[in-house]
């Protein structure tokens, strides 16, 4: 059994080069999944697992994908997912575990996992280098860091500490700004990490819970921050920090605004508030007052992308959710799409 | 499959005999759970010697010996119940009377309590809101120390030692005599509870616990026509809770319930009366890692004066009433520090006008500190149509009021919440020979304003009274006993089908089964029993659109005994999971593969 595998391994690699040396032969289609998006849908928090969906570029729907290809569960809370280079790095919150699968196959190839993986929340990559966002033990406000990860050999080689509830991040050049939301709790921070060196260069106040952030084509970068909840004891406002050369700036949504979900399509940033859709130009020095008509919805997750508005919907938690895609020259409702369990984020390739 | 058609085959056998026996429903009644005054209801009896041959969770009790389910967050892990296709909640649990689900989420977590020592468990089925209060909608339960007083001395030790490193340890001594009463049981049991997954490398990781439970009961008769009882029970739970296919765990729980009741009876010539003084007290710690010094907890302490006055007006007519007053208080990691005090009333008309037909009607209202407590009401009969053929029904009008969490969990809690309500009606045929039974019901209940939390942002959820349910269902039960000299052949049978449905999505409720079964096979010969017991659980919905299932699965297990010593000496032999099923009760939390005990009782 084991040579007829080995054999059969032989022959692939032969065809393979075979393939790869022919300059004149038509692109070879690398996958299933090379082209559409993905939807991450974090599964029952304990008795059952994350899945991911894929849309392929007729709308046609896939869900759990990596389940059918693998024959594996991802496990336990499908918190995110990030795309580098060949690879979907797939973050499992409960199971503190990254899955490395190819982006075009999501055939299964490692797993980032170990002692130094406590709570993952997000990836992101510079080059051979990752950095996921971690909570440590998530009743725990001190242990909270960035796992720095070879992804030659898929191994953590720094742990970088940081601040409560470590969670986006953005790439912007050699370094990383880590939104510090604050986990089960509230903080108020964005961690700038040089990854030169790796270690934190500066720590910004921003306002309560940053829970979203964008890079705009100037380089300016924008942080949505929700504000402490009203259950929280000390409500405060939501604000959007705007960070120019690590110099923070805010607008103030009033009493009891507590905004989510920032993304960028072009100049234009979106937001939601209170089941509503609001626009921002990235010129404006105001908030929008009025909220753009035809978005309204309780939505889980929003990512603009290519002039259209991906917002999902996990219904009562309990059943398959829905994403809802906007074509945003004319607001208008252009595709309804069944996910699965808690759909929390877009991806696309 | 093969099993139950076995078990069908067996019992036509042994209905076919005509030997003259009586089964073993001689257990008298009293209190709210008496036959005279459910007279339109099913009461169903677990007697001594089911409850107490071998050391076991009150959960794992009555999913085997009375065809309840319950949806268990993995072996010996939280256990909450659906009787009847109601929620978690909607089952009263009752200790010698006294409501005890948790005042907290108002469910009780039946592998938190110990089957053992109790001498009689009731449960009846239906709603049951006027004699039972809040919560009682499904049906009701009764944990019952029966207080006789009639000389005997006797001290029972049950030792066992089960598979996963398991160890059961119980002491239950008693003495009486023609004034006094008195009862100490006490508990102990520890388990690694490290099973394999079946089909997989993995094995239940985190899922030990240990528990121990201390229970007395004293009973001092002051003359003919006074009794004074006291009833105490402590039980401390600490449990690792367990991981799942899919999720490792490194959190664990612990649950404390102190429980103390005294009651005075009083009989007269027409009358007799109870006045109930309780005071309960519960505490769960959560720690997200079990290593570490953080937990969050909730707590509650409750006082509970109960008064019952039954009076008879003649020998067909009676009237049966109370009050109860419940002062509360909770507070917690998550909980605003609150009290609250329910004050509620009924009263009860008993008749038997003609000798084959006997009824209730029923009223019960009360007032509370903090939401509207409806008024409801019932009806319910029996006629008995011919020698051994009866039948019974039911109409009652049931609540459930809103419990801490809902009111006052931060964030979310929802002070405004108005009870639950819900309608039910049921039709029973029930028949009824020295050596057979057979009852067939069916019933309905719908139910409104159900509290639901829902999410009112991502970041947190808030209870409201939204979902409407609709539930229906079929109960069939068989029961028949045959001697052939020195054999004794004993089967029981249980089939539920059971529909509950949401109204908006039209859907079945998730972790409700439309069939479950239970049939039970004993075998007596001499000092020497087998006990052959056969589950079988439907599948059911994990998602309200009904897309995803946990699998249905039959479950055997066998019991084998043998006395000595003039039945002083009990040596047990238990095997669960027989044919090393590979089952789910929750989706992704196995249950254990074939496991044994070994069980030894002697009484002195």
């Amino acid at each position: 059994m084991k040579q007829f595998k080995l054999l059969t391994v032989l022959f692939l690699v032969a065809v393979l080069t075979y393939s790869c040396a022919e300059d004149d032969s038509p692109q070879l289609p690398k996958g299933d999944y090379e082209k559409g998006y993905f939807i991450t849908n974090e599964g029952p928090f304990q008795n059952g697992s994350g899945t991911i969906s894929f849309v392929d570029e007729t709308g046609n729907v896939a869900q759990s994908i990596f389940k059918s290809v693998n024959h594996k569960d991802l496990g336990s809370v499908v918190q995110s997912m990030a795309l580098h280079d060949d690879f979907a790095y797939i973050v499992v919150n409960n199971f503190h575990k990254v899955e490395v699968a190819n982006r075009y196959t999501m055939k299964s190839i490692a797993t980032i996992e170990g002692d130094d993986i406590k709570n993952p929340r997000h990836f992101v990559a510079i080059g051979n280098t990752g950095y996921i966002s971690n909570w440590g033990d998530a009743g725990d406000a001190t242990d909270d860091y960035i796992a720095v990860v070879d992804l030659a050999t898929n191994t953590v080689t720094k742990k970088i500490p940081v601040g409560e509830g470590p969670e986006d991040m953005l790439v912007d050049g050699n370094k990383i700004y880590v939104n510090l939301q604050g986990g089960w709790s509230q903080n108020n921070k964005v961690v700038v990490i040089d990854t030169s060196s790796n270690t934190v260069a500066s720590t910004l106040e921003v306002g309560d819970v940053p829970n979203s952030i964008v890079k705009d084509a100037s380089g300016t970068i924008w942080v949505l921050c929700g504000g402490k909840p009203s259950f929280s004891g000390t409500e405060t406002n939501g604000k959007l920090a705007q960070i120019e050369n690590e110099t923070v700036t805010m607008l103030d949504f009033g009493t009891a605004k507590h905004p989510n979900h920032l993304t960028l399509d072009g100049s234009n940033l979106y937001y939601d508030l209170n089941g509503k859709v609001f626009a921002m130009s990235t010129t404006a020095t105001e908030l929008p007052t009025a909220e753009v008509s035809g978005l309204d919805g309780s939505y889980y997750s929003l990512k603009a992308n290519d002039g259209k508005l991906y917002a999902t919907n996990a219904g009562d938690f309990q059943s398959e959710g829905s994403l809802k895609v906007y074509d945003l020259s004319d607001n208008s409702l252009k595709e309804t799409v069944v996910t699965g369990l808690i759909p929390g984020s877009v991806v696309f390739q | 499959m093969k099993y139950i058609i076995g078990f069908f085959f067996i019992g036509a056998i042994t209905f076919a005999q005509t030997d003259t026996i009586h089964l073993l429903d001689e257990v008298k009644l009293y209190g709210n759970f008496s036959p005279q005054i459910n007279s339109g209801y099913q009461v169903q009896i677990l007697s001594d010697s089911i409850i107490n041959n071998h050391q076991q969770s009150l959960g794992n009790l009555l999913q085997n010996q009375a065809n309840l389910y319950f949806k268990q967050n993995g072996n010996r892990m939280v256990s909450s119940i659906s009787l009847r296709g109601s929620g978690a909640s909607h089952t009263g649990v009752y200790w010698n009377g006294i409501a005890i689900n948790s005042s907290l989420d108002g469910q009780t977590d039946f592998n938190t309590f110990s089957a053992n020592g109790y001498n009689q468990i009731e449960i009846r089925k239906g709603g049951g809101g006027i004699l039972f209060g809040s919560g009682a909608v499904g049906g009701a339960i009764n944990l019952r120390d029966k207080i006789i007083f009639k000389d005997k001395f006797q001290t029972q030790i049950n030792l066992g030692l089960a598979s996963y490193d398991t160890q059961k340890g119980l002491v239950r001594s008693q003495y009486s005599n023609q004034k006094i009463y008195a009862k100490i049981v006490v508990e102990g049991n520890k388990s690694a509870n490290d099973y394999p997954y079946l089909g997989t490398d993995i094995v239940n990781e985190n899922g030990a616990f240990k528990n121990y439970h201390i229970k007395s009961v004293l009973g001092y008769k002051i003359n003919q026509n006074n009794q004074l009882q006291f009833f105490a029970t402590l039980s401390d739970n600490d449990r690792n809770l367990s991981r799942t296919l899919t999720s490792p765990s490194n959190s664990k729980l612990t649950n404390w319930q102190n429980r103390v009741l005294l009651n005075w009876k009083n009989f007269g010539q027409a009358y007799n009366s109870s006045l109930k003084v309780a005071y309960l007290d519960e505490e769960y710690n959560y720690y997200s890692n079990k290593e570490s010094s953080d937990y969050t907890f909730g707590k509650s302490k409750n006082i509970i004066l109960k008064y019952d006055f039954k009076y008879f007006i003649s020998s067909h007519i009676s009237l049966h009433s109370g009050i109860e007053n419940k002062y509360s208080t909770a507070n917690g990691s998550s909980l605003l520090d609150k009290y609250r005090n329910d004050f509620e009333a009924y009263a009860l008309l008993h008749q038997n006008p003609i000798e084959k037909l006997q009824y209730n009607i029923s009223v019960r209202k009360g007032f509370s500190s903090v939401y509207k407590i409806p008024l409801i009401y019932a009806a319910d009969l029996k006629y008995q149509l011919s020698s051994g053929l009866n039948i019974k029904a039911n109409f009652s009008t049931n609540y459930r009021l809103p419990t801490y969490n809902d009111l006052f969990w931060n964030p979310g809690g929802n002070p405004d919440l108005l009870a639950e309500n819900s309608k039910s009606g049921e039709l029973g045929l029930g028949y009824y020979q020295n050596k057979l039974s057979i009852n067939l019901t069916s019933y309905i209940t719908k139910s409104k304003n159900l509290i639901q939390w829902r999410p009112e942002t991502p970041t947190y959820w808030k209870p409201i009274n939204i979902q409407d349910v609709m539930s229906y269902g079929l109960e069939f039960e068989f029961k028949t006993q045959q001697n052939f000299g020195k054999h004794m052949l004993e089967l029981q049978s249980q089939y539920a089908y059971t529909v509950s449905k949401d109204n908006v999505l039209d859907k079945q409720l998730i972790y409700v089964p439309y069939h479950k079964a239970t049939a039970s096979l004993n075998y007596t010969y001499k000092d020497f029993t087998v006990n052959f017991n056969e589950q079988y659980n439907g599948k059911v919905f994990t998602t309200t659109s009904n897309t995803q299932t946990v699998n249905a699965y039959w479950l055997t297990n066998l019991e084998i005994y043998k006395s000595f010593l003039k039945q002083q000496l009990t040596v047990g032999v238990l095997v669960n999971n027989l044919f090393n099923t590979a089952y789910q009760s929750v989706s992704y939390r196995p249950m254990p593969n074939r496991n044994f005990e070994f069980n030894i009782n002697y009484k002195f």
